[in-house]
């Protein structure tokens, strides 16, 4: 589909324009847990009674034990052993280190030069609360491709990606947007996968 | 029987508040842990050793679990019935451990929509480097009867 005498711009707007969002993929490894909630708030010392006591949250708007909302991410991530499915490839790697380096928009900017990575903006929605026992599915893939930018770090480009995550009555349950820059380090020791 | 904490209620809560200062001491156990419960086990979340081959200074923080501390400020503030809508938030610095993280925020508006009080904050973590997060929150909060 591209042109050698295209410039790098065009080339990746070409991408984007290709784009389809996959399908809901399988569904997550885990259900929505207590366990993994208590770990959770454990770790963020989040002590809101309504994600860990019963009796309390049945109290709360909610009316019984709901997940953290910034918790949503955590659900689709593939786990130490790449297990838990949920996204395919290209829709999967924006929300861990920026994209496949050896097909796709992140090859061409690879070969351009633009080689560390650095995720810069996450926007999540929520429709609503997810509880224990909700199965997530997501869906999602490459949304835009800005101009080449100058930053603080480096010349780059921002890449962002929308993922929809779906429950098991095939209702939207959240959506979210991650934005990562791909930039010619400005010198040396810049950091490849420097965040997140 | 055990009681609910109070929440905040919409109609108590004026463009221009500012919610109370929270600081989060970034051990490297709170890095890490916070990491492991987000299901991220990239090596430069634990692993200073392979941060160091990586050109970072040490480990860091994921995005994941920034999101997190962002939800637990804004409901430490507001109130279990808090009920959030959206969290849009931009890195900067990493959180690098030793340091802290110093949380401001401040109310921007406010509306009713359908009987629904709906608020925006404008949500700041700061490290000794800087700002490691700018961010939007949009929340629902209870209205008084």
């Amino acid at each position: 589909m591209s042109e050698p005498d295209q410039s790098l711009d065009e080339r990746l707007q070409e991408y984007v324009k290709a784009a389809v969002p996959s399908p809901p993929g399988p569904p997550a490894r885990d259900p929505v847990n207590r366990p993994m909630i208590h770990h959770w708030c454990d770790a963020i010392g989040d002590t809101n009674p309504i994600y860990v006591d019963e009796e309390l949250a049945a109290q709360s708007v909610h009316g019984g034990l709901v997940a953290p909302p910034t918790m949503l991410q955590a659900w689709g991530m593939p786990g130490l052993r790449g297990r838990g499915p949920s996204l395919p490839e290209h829709a999967r790697a924006p929300a861990l280190v920026g994209g496949n380096r050896n097909r796709g928009p992140v090859a061409l900017l690879h070969e351009a030069g633009y080689t560390s990575v650095v995720a810069t903006d996450s926007e999540q929605e929520y429709k609503r609360y997810l509880r224990p026992g909700d199965v997530l599915r997501m869906s999602g893939g490459l949304e835009s491709i800005s101009s080449e930018k100058k930053t603080a770090l480096g010349d780059g480009y921002f890449v962002t990606n929308k993922t929809t995550y779906w429950d098991q009555n095939d209702e939207v349950v959240a959506e979210m947007r991650f934005r990562i820059l791909w930039f010619k380090p400005r010198r040396r020791g810049g950091g490849e996968e420097s965040q997140p | 029987m055990k009681t609910l904490p109070p929440s905040k209620n919409w109609a108590d809560v004026k463009v221009g508040d500012e919610l109370p200062e929270l600081v989060i001491e970034l051990t490297p156990t709170v890095i890490i842990s916070t990491a492991i419960a987000s299901r991220d086990y990239q090596d430069v979340h634990h692993d200073r050793d392979l941060a160091h081959k990586k050109g970072s200074k040490d480990i860091f923080m994921n995005i994941l679990s920034t999101n997190g501390f962002v939800g637990r400020y804004v409901t430490d503030w507001a109130g279990p019935n808090a009920v959030l809508r959206s969290v849009k938030i931009r890195l900067g610095v990493p959180n690098y451990p030793y340091d802290q993280m110093r949380f401001s925020g401040k109310v921007e508006s406010k509306e009713l929509v359908d009987g629904e009080g709906r608020l925006e904050l404008e949500i700041r973590g700061a490290n000794q480097l800087g700002d490691h997060v700018k961010g939007t929150v949009q929340l629902v909060l209870p209205t008084r009867a």
